[in-house]
């Protein structure tokens, strides 16, 4: 159904835009209202429970599906891949919206958000999370030079500065690898001081690692589930001989990943745990087959690495289950202990559920995202590669395929 | 939880307390000048000021820290034996007593009718003229026996009697009756004395517990020495119907059924008299009436205490064996509040008689010295002759009652009847009648009879609620008192902040009072410090410097000797006073009440974080306070259906009320038990209204004929679903 | 009294009557909001069927570890651990982020979450009463203990009486002192007659938790350099090969173009 409302002659709102306008003033509310009367007000956020859905969705899933970025620009300028350059844009713009929405929900979720820059003069040198949040604050200017150019290839006059940019876009390239490497594993670094509270199936010293090699096969489902979603929505082909070489890539990236998990349980004894923990083993079992097995299995099928159907499905049920391990591992394997609470009584809230402000307020962002996403894509030539953009200077939406990149 | 009243344009009980408010944000300071000039607090308003706390009996002594005049803290005077240095947790929360924002700060005059809670502020002059005319005006139509006057034992006790005497009237109510009176008067028949002090030193081996919760029931300095007895290694047997936080660390819990405490040591006494026992030489120099005591409890075996308390014979009498084998090293505890069962009196007599049969005076107990004993007064004309009858049934119908005491709830019931006359008036003063006395509702109605009721309180504590005129007095931390001696001490009370508002102290009050009622010549003071000069004057001590050092020094005492002020000189085993006046001489089985199938019997007792009927409202207190339930058996709970969060309709032969049930397996089955003090009246407390229910509803009057008091746990009551 | 060097609190779980007056005094003594606390209870409480009971409770606060997570968590570096013993908390630079939170074993640090952005919310915790142990006092909770169940003295000789009051009394208490090895040790002991996960405290190796987490932070900057350094050598060597294979097609077509024809 088409719904859309027209404001003017020259405004015309759609469906989509207003479902996702809609979520974004709601979220808007909720957060007004935590500013004013705190976090307690709109969530369950308690002693017990202080990070809930916003850390596990908006951080650790939030800057997992932003992995997409830092992937195609090394293979696009350091391993010099041009094939991949069509997913470059794309995928820097997921990269780059995906860590500001992870800022926007940090202005949501810190206690003192217009202190959120602290964490770039006041250093305490053993903290991961300082790590990651210089590294986001440090990767988000990275990725702003890295997608400036397509804003500014828009207008003409300002070809020049975009120009200049290419020039000079390795270091930056490079500093993006890094930092990317460094938080995508950070993140997970940020479990290893909670041994007794996470559990043995998933706390292990090399977590660090982990993150960093599920991040790779997340961003690689990221840019697959991307460009399909584009490519209906934007009316626009679908390059799907480079995504089936991302897909080609995914059962080796997941086998690692599974390798290294496995290893890891066997080496330090639990893998016992694998079927004698109930839930714990249910939700273990459910992100290694959903997020791992399955998704190494379906990408070995030809059929499933060319097809455009297949490609989506299995990029979907990778993501689901490796974001589920994303959750598993900030919240629902962290036993925060029930500590026995007696008095007082305002203390005794030991369970955490999401309320629905909570909730309303990372779809709203996710949203907004989405709807920045849009409205980018729709005025800005980010499906185009540079040498395009730069001579094809006129309003970039396309109805036919971009043409291919010869074989190098 | 907590409930903002409505405001009335001329009411002003108070500001609201704002929920989240820290303890610093409070009313305005103002710093006491009289500390100032005692140089005890700088011109800054900065300083430390000795004081007495009052949140219960104990009168720990404190040392308050005063910043930029206001009280920011209390600890415990180091110096003071009550305190030893701390104080428990209502003693800390003594400054939000102070700070209270219900509290009454200027004389308030009815304008509503009586309970609803309206009144006009007035001025000092026009409260206390209104206040001595109705007074007078009663005295004059029908007596000075017509104004009853109450109150519970403070520090100004002496003022308030003299206001009392001196009136003319015969009716004098304090609580005693609802506490301690079975024990006082059984101490009083067999040592000559209300209660004699206790020694804890480390050579106390053994200590029998009957109730007593003084894990709970704090009486700082003993609380103390009983953690360390425990510490060191003694034994501690305690007796409770409920698993008390003393249960959990006595070395034996008897869970015994309630009543049968007397069984319990009435065998404990067949046991150390049968098989010779105690210690004979003290017996014979020492006590009386041995030899009818042994004939009484010949008949008294564990075999017979047995299925009486629920307690094994083999139990009883390993005890008894273990007491005397520690003897004279043990300490058979009297209790505190011993106003249980009818049969209290006689369980307290076979208590204090197994101390004395253990040898135990000048070891572990010994004389306390006399209250007021060496400070001096201020001089007063004779009290007038007061010929008639006392409402509360002293001597005629409890003849060995002492008049300071009384029986509380025989006055009330006597206003209600009007007999032997109608009583018509009623000043109180620290004191809480309408929810301390059992049987609410019965209150109310007495309170109904009255023409005229005048209350001093620092809050519009339940009682101030119902009255006519309530009198603002300064919170212990804003007033004077009388010294207090305690050891070689005399302590002082003094102000630490000026108090707030109009509040006044009640040595100015019952003077003022007392000069418009034309007894000025019972007060002869000038004002507190006069009056304090004049406690002082025998030591020879400045106020001034007892104002800084906290306490004045007394002179030595003499060393308790083994001397008793029984009619006999000596501890009486067997009393001729009770059998003159046709008691049993010793203690003597009574079988007391029991609870039918479906009732249960109705325990009530004590927490650490509140102190009787008057601290509720406390925001600090409350604050880390259980919810206030009723407790019963997990077992019992669930056979009736009933599971913890559940609310329950809990009624008695005189009143109903709806609570909250606690499932717990640290109560007999045949038990239940809620904390008293909770379910006020008042919509002046805005903390504590609202919370909990009233014991006092359901509490059914009943006075021991010996002691006067009241059998607080012989009320049954049924439990159900709400 | 001999001279403290290393603060430290001693809780004896058997003389604890759970009366809540150290509750009370810290209130007072720090000033804490109503619906605030820097001390609470926890513990299993009564326990057992009628009428075999037993009961136990433990008076939780800061147990200010030797190595404390909460400093090595916070980003910002809001925590100090002093060398006499206290670890203390610094809402100037704090930013609300709550990873102290997770990272205390002990649930210790508590958050305002009723404050909104302008009144700031901040992390509340005991500070071990600074204004009074450099004052020749105890700490608020430890002066008013009516039962002695707090004691406040340097960690050695109080670790040492409380071994002495176990041997002491053998058959009361569990022959532990929780506490003294625990996370690296802290400077808030506890001994028991109940076991201590009864009390709600949990079972923690000696080496401190913080560990391998520092361990790997320690990591970061060499391995950012050594990984910044691969992918500079890759790209350049990358770059290099394309330049060549540029160079060598063209040379390949100039040949071609050069040949005769």
């Amino acid at each position: 159904m088409k719904l859309s409302i027209t404001l003017s002659k020259f405004l015309r709102i759609g469906t989509l835009p207003l479902v996702l306008i809609l979520l974004m003033a709601i979220a808007a509310v909720v957060a007004f209202t935590r500013y004013a009367f705190g976090i307690g007000a709109i969530s369950d956020l308690s002693y017990s429970y202080p990070w809930g859905f916003w850390i596990s969705f908006d951080l650790f899933t939030g800057v997992v599906i932003s992995s997409g970025g830092f992937l195609m620009a090394g293979t696009v300028y350091i391993l010099r891949i041009k094939e991949f350059e069509p997913l470059l844009r794309p995928s820097v713009l997921t990269a780059f919206l995906g860590y500001i929405m992870v800022a926007v929900a940090l202005l949501v979720d810190l206690g003192q958000p217009l202190r959120i820059w602290y964490m770039m003069i006041h250093w305490n040198h053993t903290s991961v999370l300082l790590e990651i949040g210089i590294c986001v604050m440090s990767y988000l200017t990275v990725l702003a030079i890295e997608f400036a150019p397509v804003v500014l290839e828009r207008f003409p006059t300002l070809h020049e500065i975009a120009h200049l940019i290419h020039k000079f876009i390795m270091p930056f390239v490079i500093l993006g690898v890094v930092l990317s490497t460094l938080h995508q594993s950070s993140l997970g670094s940020l479990l290893l001081i909670q041994p007794q509270k996470l559990h043995p199936l998933w706390w292990t010293p090399i977590l660090p690692i982990l993150f960093f090699t599920s991040a790779i096969s997340v961003g690689l489902s990221m840019i697959i589930l991307e460009s399909s979603l584009s490519s209906r929505y934007f009316q626009r082909g679908l390059e799907t001989h480079l995504l089936t070489k991302l897909a080609k890539a995914l059962p080796i990236t997941l086998g690692v990943y599974l390798v290294l998990k496995f290893g890891e349980l066997a080496v330090a004894g639990d893998l016992g745990y694998l079927f004698t923990s109930s839930v714990m083993s249910a939700l273990f079992w459910a992100e290694i087959l959903i997020g791992v097995v399955i998704p190494i299995v379906w990408f070995s099928i030809k059929k499933n690495q060319t097809s455009p159907r297949g490609l989506l499905t299995g990029a979907v049920i990778t993501l689901l289950g490796l974001i589920l391990n994303r959750f598993n591992v900030s919240w629902f394997a962290v036993k925060h202990p029930d500590p026995l609470f007696y008095v007082p009584t305002f203390m005794g809230n030991v369970r955490y559920f999401p309320t629905l402000p909570e909730v309303a307020v990372s779809i709203g962002i996710f949203s907004a995202g989405i709807m920045a996403f849009g409205l980018l894509a729709k005025y800005f030539p980010v499906f185009e590669t540079e040498h395009e953009a730069e001579t094809t200077p006129v309003p970039i939406r396309r109805l036919h395929p971009a043409p291919t990149v010869a074989d190098d | 939880m907590t409930q903002t009243i409505s405001r009335r344009d001329f009411l002003k009980i108070g500001a609201a307390a704002v929920g989240a408010l820290a303890v610093g944000a409070m009313l305005p300071p103002k710093v006491a000048e009289a500390a100032r000039a005692a140089g005890t607090i700088d011109s800054q308003g900065n300083g430390y000021v000795h004081s007495m706390c009052e949140m219960c009996v104990w009168r720990c002594g404190l040392i308050a820290k005063v910043v930029d005049g206001k009280v920011v803290k209390l600890d415990g005077n180091p110096e003071h034996p009550h305190s030893r240095g701390n104080l428990c947790p209502r003693g800390q929360s003594g400054l939000m007593n102070t700070y209270d924002p219900d509290r009454v700060l200027t004389p308030l005059v009815r304008v509503g009718k009586r309970g609803e809670g309206l009144f006009r502020q007035a001025s000092w002059d026009e409260a206390l003229d209104l206040v001595a005319s109705k007074m007078t005006e009663i005295k004059d139509k029908y007596g000075a026996e017509a104004m009853v006057f109450s109150s519970t034992h403070n520090l100004s006790q002496p003022l308030f009697e003299n206001l009392l005497y001196a009136f003319g009237s015969p009716n004098y109510g304090t609580q005693r009756s609802l506490c301690f009176n079975a024990m006082i008067v059984s101490n009083l028949m067999t040592y000559g004395m209300e209660e004699p002090e206790r020694i804890y030193d480390d050579k106390l081996k053994y200590i029998i517990l009957t109730g007593r919760n003084l894990l709970e029931a704090i009486s700082t300095s003993e609380t103390h020495d009983l953690i360390m007895a425990i510490d060191r290694g003694a034994k501690v047997v305690y007796l409770d119907p409920r698993y008390t936080k003393t249960a959990s660390k006595a070395t034996e819990w008897l869970p015994i059924k309630p009543g049968m405490d007397l069984a319990f040591h009435l065998a404990l006494l067949n046991v150390v008299i049968g098989e010779r026992l105690y210690n004979r030489w003290f017996v014979e120099q020492h006590t009386v009436g041995f030899d009818e005591l042994k004939k009484e409890v010949a008949r008294y075996t564990p075999e017979w205490a047995a299925p009486l308390t629920g307690i094994p014979a083999e139990t009883i009498t390993r005890i008894a064996h273990e007491l005397a084998d520690a003897a004279p090293h043990v300490l058979v505890h009297n209790g505190w509040r011993t106003s249980n069962f009818i049969n209290s009196f006689h369980t307290q007599r076979a208590i204090s008689i197994l101390n004395a049969l253990m040898g135990n005076w000048n070891v572990t107990m010994t004389a306390a010295a006399a209250e007021g004993a060496g400070l001096g007064a201020p001089p007063q004309p004779p009290y007038p002759r007061v010929s008639t009858l006392r409402l509360d049934g002293v001597p005629w119908k409890y003849p060995i009652v002492p008049f300071k005491i009384g029986v509380f709830q025989e006055l009330r019931d006597n206003i209600v009847k009007g007999d032997p006359y109608q009583a018509h008036g009623w000043f109180i003063s620290r004191q809480n009648p309408i929810m301390s006395l059992p049987d609410r509702a019965k209150t109310l109605e007495a309170f109904g009879k009255m023409d005229f009721i005048a209350t001093v309180d620092i809050i519009m504590n339940d009682t101030a609620w119902f009255s006519d005129v309530v009198l603002p007095e300064a919170s212990y931390l804003e007033r004077y008192d009388p010294l207090l001696p305690v050891g070689d001490k005399a302590f002082i009370r003094q102000p630490v902040i000026e108090p707030q508002g109009e509040a006044k102290s009640a040595l100015w009050i019952y003077k003022q009072l007392g000069t418009k009622l034309g007894l000025g010549d019972f007060f002869q003071y000038e004002d507190e410090e006069d009056y304090l000069r004049q406690q002082l004057k025998p030591l020879g001590a400045s106020l001034e410097e007892v104002k800084k050092k906290g306490y004045a020094e007394m002179p030595e005492g003499e060393p308790a000797g083994f001397t008793w002020s029984t009619p006999s000189g000596k501890i009486e085993l067997y009393s001729d006073t009770l059998a003159k006046v046709g008691f049993s001489g010793v203690p003597t089985w009574e079988e007391p009440p029991q609870p039918k199938e479906d009732q249960f019997y109705l325990l009530t007792g004590k927490v650490a974080q509140s102190t009787q009927f008057g601290t509720q409202n406390n925001q600090l207190l409350h604050k880390y306070s259980d919810e206030p339930r009723l407790w019963m058996n997990a077992r019992t709970a669930a056979n009736l259906g009933l599971a913890t969060d559940d609310w329950v309709e809990v009624t008695s032969e005189v009143g109903q009320i709806h609570i909250k049930l606690l499932a717990t397996e640290a109560i007999r089955p045949d038990c239940v038990y809620m904390t008293p003090g909770y379910g006020h009246l008042s919509k002046g407390l805005t903390t504590a209204f609202g919370v909990g229910a009233s014991s006092s509803v359901l509490h059914v009057t009943y006075a021991d004929p010996i002691s006067g008091g009241q059998a607080l746990s012989q009320t049954f009551v049924t439990v159900k679903k709400a | 009294m001999t001279e403290i060097k290393h603060h430290a609190y001693l809780f004896d779980a058997t003389r604890c009557i759970d009366c809540r007056a150290c509750m009370v005094a810290c209130s007072v003594e720090n000033n804490i909001e109503m619906d605030k606390t820097r001390i609470w209870v926890a513990g299993l409480g009564v326990t057992g069927e009628y009428p075999n009971l037993q009961r136990g409770t433990m008076v939780y606060h800061c147990m200010h570890c030797e190595h404390p997570d909460c400093m090595s968590a916070c980003p910002v570096g809001a925590y100090t651990k002093a060398e006499d013993g206290p670890v203390s908390y610094n809402p100037d630079v704090c930013i609300g982020c709550r990873y102290c939170m997770n990272a205390c074993p002990f649930g210790v640090p508590h958050f305002d979450y009723d404050k909104g952005i302008i009144d700031g919310a901040f992390i509340d915790k005991c500070t071990f009463c600074p204004q009074r142990i450099y004052n020749g006092q105890e700490p608020a909770c430890v002066a008013t203990c009516p039962t002695d169940a707090l004691e406040y003295g340097d960690r050695d000789e109080l670790i040492q009486r409380a071994h002495e009051r176990i041997a002491a009394h053998p058959d009361r208490y569990i022959d532990h002192v929780y506490g003294e090895h625990e996370n690296g040790g802290t400077s808030y002991l506890i001994i028991s007659h109940v076991p201590f996960k009864d009390l709600g405290l949990p079972e923690l190796p000696e080496t401190p938790i913080n560990e391998v987490s520092e361990k790997v932070m320690e990591m970061t900057i060499p391995f950012a350099l050594s990984w910044g350094a691969v992918l500079t050598a890759v790209s350049a060597g990358v770059a290099m090969y394309d330049n060549n294979k540029k160079k060598n097609g063209k040379s390949a077509e100039e040949k071609k173009a050069e040949e005769p024809k």
